[in-house]
């Protein structure tokens, strides 16, 4: 009982994350009908801007993710300015693939600019775990955690109580009667893309000091978003975070219990068993986006 | 107040509308009827700014606003009541309302307006909080219409706000036009319903193939033998 409660609380800290990447990718999917294969990059992008804020420009810690998380809304920002607003009236086809290039080449960029030696990164917490009754959890564990938890907290805000939040949702629902309530859609999909890289950033900045940030860790990390948002039913936000938080914790309990080498498996078996026989995800009867 | 000058779109390949005038004056009722394909929603949707026009010109309070942004559009006073209603169904009515304000600043006065739509409109004031994908055909007829007011519009194009609905509600939904005009509101409506749209209209315009092949007070369209045989069932 007691590996197991200690399971539950390693793998809400995972799931947190998983969430984060999540509710991006499912933003942008959902909003501007776009897989985005380059979601992985984001977080990698966050994780080594944390790097090179703390380790090179011995910026403060809490800082450093905070400034990892506006250069991914930056950075989405650009990329959607730049790459995907000439294409807004092209077929999923054509920007699925733009993203796969966007992809290969942040990657070998990230590759050439920092080496293939994975980089620490240096945080501020003590390594002794906070324990509480049977479980113990590393500080930076806790911090990680209660990030992800508020970062989800906000978007929920931002999304269902702003006035840019309902109108991207209406944005989602009929994109044409949007644009005739005045809506800018271009706007809109800047904004959303913007959005879902910095949360995908976020989850790259409080990941990278617990794991390590190297090049092709975004790999893992967009498998494991397209999996929450395959769990939690496309474009659906609240989906993606319970899918994140149940993917989290399903892959520590199968870490446990099974064997640590199949972590990643349990989360995919996961997912083909989802596909098998509830394919618009978990959760598909509750409304999309919101 | 609205004036078309020879105005030309196309859908790819395939024009839709080819070379339109058309006026409506300040405080008219003015109704655009003709068969299905005739073109009636693109004129609608070339002055909102959804379609972009080919050629010709788009003239609003002496402004042009050929070619111009629906945001633009909106701004400069003209509200598109869309066919089909098109309300966000899962934003509540309130959300729906304020999308319908979304490009005004001026707080109090959204404020005040949705007061007034939720007066005006019982049944959205008793489910401001409602996914408006839950309401009946005809509240979300209300919906939709509340909503292009929520813009304070001085031009309301309305497509086709009788489609689907059934009788009892196409009346009450001509009447809130009716009364929308009497506050000072203008009107350029698209119908099918050709009976009940004269009826209310001052003048109307009849399209055919992408050309208004026919215009007038409604009165006299009404007994026009051509209209009648075509659009009022003899």
């Amino acid at each position: 009982m007691d590996a197991f409660l200690q399971h539950l609380v390693n793998g809400l800290v995972l799931g947190g994350t998983y969430a984060l990447l999540g509710i991006g990718l499912t933003l942008i999917f959902g909003l501007m009908n776009l897989v985005n294969f380059a979601h992985g990059e984001l977080y990698t992008l966050g994780a080594y801007a944390t790097f090179a804020a703390v380790a090179l420009g011995g910026w403060n810690f809490f800082v450093a993710v905070a400034a990892a998380i506006v250069v991914g809304a930056v950075a989405g920002a650009l990329c959607e300015r730049v790459l995907l607003a000439p294409l807004r009236d092209e077929s999923i086809d054509t920007t699925m693939l733009v993203m796969i290039g966007l992809w290969i080449a942040l990657q070998n960029a990230e590759l050439l600019g920092w080496g293939g030696v994975a980089k620490s990164i240096p945080h501020p917490f003590p390594t002794a775990p906070l324990t509480l009754g049977p479980v113990g959890i590393a500080p930076l564990r806790v911090f990680v955690v209660l990030t992800a938890l508020a970062l989800i907290g906000l978007s929920w805000l931002l999304i269902q109580k702003t006035r840019l939040g309902t109108a991207m949702r209406a944005t989602f629902q009929d994109r044409e009667t949007a644009a005739l309530m005045g809506v800018k859609i271009g706007r809109i999909h800047t904004a959303t893309f913007a959005f879902g890289s910095a949360l995908a950033a976020a989850a790259g900045a409080l990941l990278g000091p617990i794991f390590l940030a190297y090049p092709s860790m975004g790999d893992l990390a967009s498998l494991k978003a397209f999996s929450v948002v395959i769990l939690g039913g496309l474009g659906n936000l609240a989906g993606a975070t319970l899918g994140g938080v149940l993917l989290g914790i399903a892959e520590e309990l199968g870490a446990g219990y099974v064997s640590s080498g199949y972590r990643d498996a349990v989360g995919f078996v996961i997912i083909i068993l989802v596909l098998l026989f509830r394919p618009s995800g978990l959760f598909a009867r509750s409304q999309r986006i919101g | 107040m609205l004036r078309l000058e020879a105005v030309r779109a196309a859908y790819g390949p395939v024009e839709a509308l080819r070379g339109i005038d058309l006026e409506v004056g300040a405080g008219e009722l003015v109704c655009l009827l003709g068969a299905n394909g005739a073109g009636k929603s693109t004129t609608l949707r070339a002055i909102s700014g959804l379609v972009r026009p080919t050629a010709g010109r788009i003239v609003f309070d002496d402004r042009a606003i050929t070619g111009a942004e629906p945001s633009a559009v909106l701004a400069s006073g003209i509200a598109h009541c869309p066919e089909g209603r098109r309300v966000f169904p899962h934003l509540t009515v309130e959300e729906n309302l304020a999308m319908g304000a979304y490009v005004r600043r001026d707080r109090e006065g959204i404020a005040q307006d949705l007061e007034r739509v939720c007066t005006h409109f019982p049944i959205l004031g008793e489910r401001r909080r409602q996914a408006a994908g839950t309401l009946s055909g005809g509240e979300q007829q209300m919906l939709a219409i509340g909503r292009a007011l929520m813009a304070r519009p001085r031009l309301i194009l309305f497509d086709e706000p009788s489609l689907g609905l059934a009788p009892t509600v196409v009346e009450t939904t001509f009447a809130i036009i009716a009364d929308i005009r009497r506050q000072g509101t203008t009107v350029l409506m698209v119908e099918q319903n050709a009976y009940l749209a004269l009826q209310m209209a001052d003048r109307a315009y009849v399209m055919e193939t992408g050309r208004i092949v026919l215009s007038g007070r409604a009165r006299d369209l009404m007994n026009d033998e051509k209209v009648r045989r075509a659009y009022l069932g003899g």
